[in-house]
């Protein structure tokens, strides 16, 4: 269920391009400040790392581009099952995609000072990572809610075994 | 280099604290803005000695400054005041037997003009510098092992679980010359630069020191916040800031911000609090059965409010309280996500037209701060993200306990009805939760509130022995402090820490070995540390007695989640083991039948032969 309602992101696609140009420079920024970012980001050896780091910029890339928030909301809905089996909460999953939000947002700002597009772009990406914040905290509720219906499901037949 | 005062512009602040575990502030320093110079020394040598060196050492120092500034080149000046400062604690050591062995590490930094700072360093006190949000460290402890691993005498990795990793091969008063790294650093405007002793660094991670660092507060707020990260990091040493900040060039973003942003939006609080009303806030089920003003000053106004102090502070501290209570209180109440993420919506529209209506009478404010209300909200959702993430944990941590419950009624049952006292099965035959295991009950350690604090020192003090990097060792011993101080006496606590530390160090190329090493480190470490606590022996054996008892439980967690994860290979194996066995006897089937037809044709082959025998090649 795509849920998302975080405000509507408009021009995305001409903003495309200049995160395309960005995108080396918020990679190198990312690789730079890992281990102060987030700590789940830190314990990652450097292949790993860059590889989990250009994955989540690529598909920002294609959210840019597209503005679909279903296969935003699919992607997520991977990645943390990956970083969930790699036993990584889901708190620090969550952590980690808006340190790297920040840090591409900020790194839109520092180099694109002063001009309309640097601006555009550092609000477009401080936009998509609250919606990635968005997008994680429906999916942590979702699993949840399954949890708890296993919790009572579990529980009434304690109660059933006791009887 | 100029010899004369500068005028320096700098803003400066520091603070000092004795912390939680120790009796006396061994350490000292210098604030002297009028002639530049900042100082962090931390003394040692027991017997009350360690305050006496830090202090005389300070002394020396600033009154060699005081009287020899103009008359020296910068370097010169620094370097000799520190040399200065340890003749005087190695004169006052030789002098007096019991203060033999008395000395002080020390950092200094002596301001040469507002754009150069001249950092001095002996020991293991450091400076940090903070440029673009980025912490660096401008130091290098000298320690024995910092001293090998630079000759190449030891190995990084070796030098982490190294016994003297923490002995000083450098201080001040250990001879009466000691050797000075001086390091010159070129100022940028907006830059912070940290001078702390080692209970700053040996309690607060790197990015807690950042974050407070980067917090862009005042520099007194800075200090006091650093020494305050110290003792919620356990506080087992003095803890002393010194934190100095470059004059800015220019009104930064943050201090638009700060300043001009925080005032737009605190203005606009009605505008905010019509328009939550107007998309309904009132009839959100969170405030149900409250007056319709009231809603809004509960909810509207108080997120209204926190936007604008973070502003004010560029942090986001008051967002994420605002969103804790929020969500917390609805959680408890047995509330449902879907009417919070509601109310989050509609006060994120209202924030966006309150930014939208300040854009119309300035774009750049505006443009400000759209992000920074942004990140703002974002704040917001990562607070309502840990709540949920913990409410997900709570709900693994019951059904682990339905599923003991079940598995002891099923396991019962078997027992009574096949009469045999032990199922005799190991827990990867049995079905689990993924990578929870709950196999066995453990009974409560029930220790006295006495033993339970020196549980609790005891890991303080292992804490601030490890070395800085060993993240994995850290960990484990707060795990050992939550399982040996667990009131519930709950297996689970040992399978979720356990979870927690797999999570840090799964299985990997490196295999599992890193992880048990880091365990043996940090049991070896609590082995020793107990010995330092002030305790009966009595109570130094109880709770050495209960971190061991946690220390099996954790391992015995860890190897089973191990376990667990290997258990599809181990299926694979045996499956592969059968079919090597089927194959094995297929191959001595086929070798003996290879053994007979060879048999044969020898036979008939021999006779024709005019050699006579099979095998002779004697023509």
């Amino acid at each position: 269920m795509a849920r998302c309602t975080i405000a509507p992101m408009s021009s995305g696609a001409p903003l495309a391009a200049s995160y395309e140009a960005l995108r080396p420079r918020i990679l190198q920024r990312l690789l730079d400040l890992r281990s102060t970012l987030d700590p789940s980001l830190g314990r990652l050896d450097d292949p790993t790392a860059r590889a989990q780091i250009s994955a989540v910029l690529d598909h920002l890339g294609n959210f840019i581009a597209t503005g679909d928030l279903g296969l935003h909301r699919a992607f997520l809905h991977t990645f943390m099952a990956m970083r969930a089996a790699e036993a990584q909460s889901p708190a620090s999953v969550l952590a980690m995609l808006v340190a790297i939000g920040d840090t591409a947002a900020q790194v839109a700002q520092d180099e694109g000072a002063g001009t309309t597009e640097g601006a555009a772009l550092t609000l477009l990406l401080t936009r998509v990572t609250a919606s990635t914040a968005r997008a994680v905290n429906d999916l942590i509720a979702d699993e949840l809610g399954r949890r708890l219906a296993q919790w009572t499901e579990m529980q009434n037949t304690e109660r059933e075994g006791r009887r | 280099m100029t010899t004369k005062p500068p005028s320096l512009g700098v803003r400066v602040a520091g603070d000092t604290n004795v912390g939680k575990v120790r009796t006396t502030n061994e350490d000292s320093m210098i604030l002297d803005p009028i002639r530049g110079l900042f100082v962090v020394l931390d003394g040692m040598g027991g017997a009350n000695a360690g305050d006496i060196a830090s202090q005389m050492a300070r002394d020396a120092i600033a009154e060699f400054v005081l009287h020899r500034r103009s008359t020296m080149p910068m370097p010169a000046l620094l370097e000799q005041a520190i040399q200065t400062g340890s003749a005087t604690v190695f004169a006052a050591a030789q002098a007096n037997r019991e203060r033999h062995g008395m000395g002080t590490t020390c950092v200094a930094a002596l301001m040469v003009d507002p754009t150069h700072v001249l950092i001095g360093h002996v020991g293991d006190s450091r400076a940090y510098l903070l440029r673009g949000g980025r912490l660096q460290m401008l130091t290098r402890d000298h320690t024995i092992v910092e001293e090998l691993v630079d000759r190449g005498l030891l190995s990084p990795e070796d030098a982490e679980r190294h016994p003297y990793k923490n002995v000083l091969s450098r201080n001040l008063g250990a001879r009466s010359e000691t050797r000075v790294d001086i390091v010159e650093v070129e100022l940028k405007p907006g830059d912070r630069l940290l001078l702390c002793s080692d209970g700053l660094y040996g309690y607060a991670s790197a990015e807690g020191i950042q974050y407070i660092l980067g917090s862009g507060d005042e520099p007194e707020h800075v200090a006091r916040d650093l020494i305050d990260l110290a003792l919620r990091g356990g506080g087992g040493d003095n803890v002393t800031t010194i934190v100095l900040e470059a004059p800015a060039a220019a009104p930064s973003s943050t201090q638009i911000v700060r300043t001009n942003g925080a005032g737009a939006w605190w203005q606009r609080r009605q505008r905010f609090l019509h328009v939550a009303k107007e998309r309904g806030l009132p009839k959100n089920p969170i405030v149900r059965g409250l007056d319709p003003n009231e809603a809004l000053e509960l909810v509207a106004l108080n997120l209204c409010q926190a936007i604008y102090h973070d502003l004010e502070k560029s942090t986001g501290v008051n967002v994420w309280t605002f969103a804790q209570t929020l969500a917390g209180g609805w959680f408890e109440r047995g509330g449902e996500w879907a009417p919070l993420r509601g109310m989050m919506d509609i006060l994120g529209e209202s924030s966006r037209v309150v930014v939208d209506e300040i854009r119309t009478l300035d774009s750049q404010l505006g443009f400000l701060l759209d992000v920074a209300v942004s990140r703002a909200l974002v704040v917001a959702e990562l607070a309502l993200g840990g709540l949920l993430a913990e409410r997900l944990r709570q709900v693994d941590s019951d059904l682990i306990m339905l599923h003991t419950a079940a598995q002891e009624t099923i396991e019962g049952s078997i027992d009574e009805l096949l009469d045999t006292g032990d199922t005799g099965d190991r827990f990867i035959d049995r079905p689990t939760i993924p990578f929870l295991r709950p196999d066995r009950q453990v009974t409560n350690s029930g220790e006295s509130a006495e033993v339970i604090n020196a549980i609790e020192k005891t890991l303080t003090i292992a804490r601030a022995r490890t070395v800085p990097r060993a993240e994995l060792v850290k960990q484990i011993l707060s795990s050992l402090e939550a399982i040996a101080t667990d009131g519930a006496g709950s297996f689970a606590t040992s399978v979720l820490a356990a979870r927690d530390l797999y999570g840090v160090r799964t299985v990997d190329d490196n295999g599992i070995m890193p992880l048990f090493d880091a365990l043996d480190q940090a049991r070896i470490l609590t082995a020793s540390s107990v010995h330092q606590i002030q305790a009966s022996d009595i109570t130094r054996a109880r709770a050495l007695r209960a971190i061991s008892a946690a220390h099996q439980r954790l391992v015995g967690a860890a190897t089973g989640l191990v376990l667990e994860a290997a258990a599809p290979f181990s299926d694979k194996l045996r499956e592969a083991q059968v079919k090597t066995s089927e194959m094995r006897d297929q191959v001595a089937k086929a070798e003996r039948k290879r053994a007979e037809l060879e048999r044969r044709f020898a036979t008939n082959v021999d006779a024709s032969l005019p050699w006579g025998s099979r095998g002779n090649t004697e023509w």
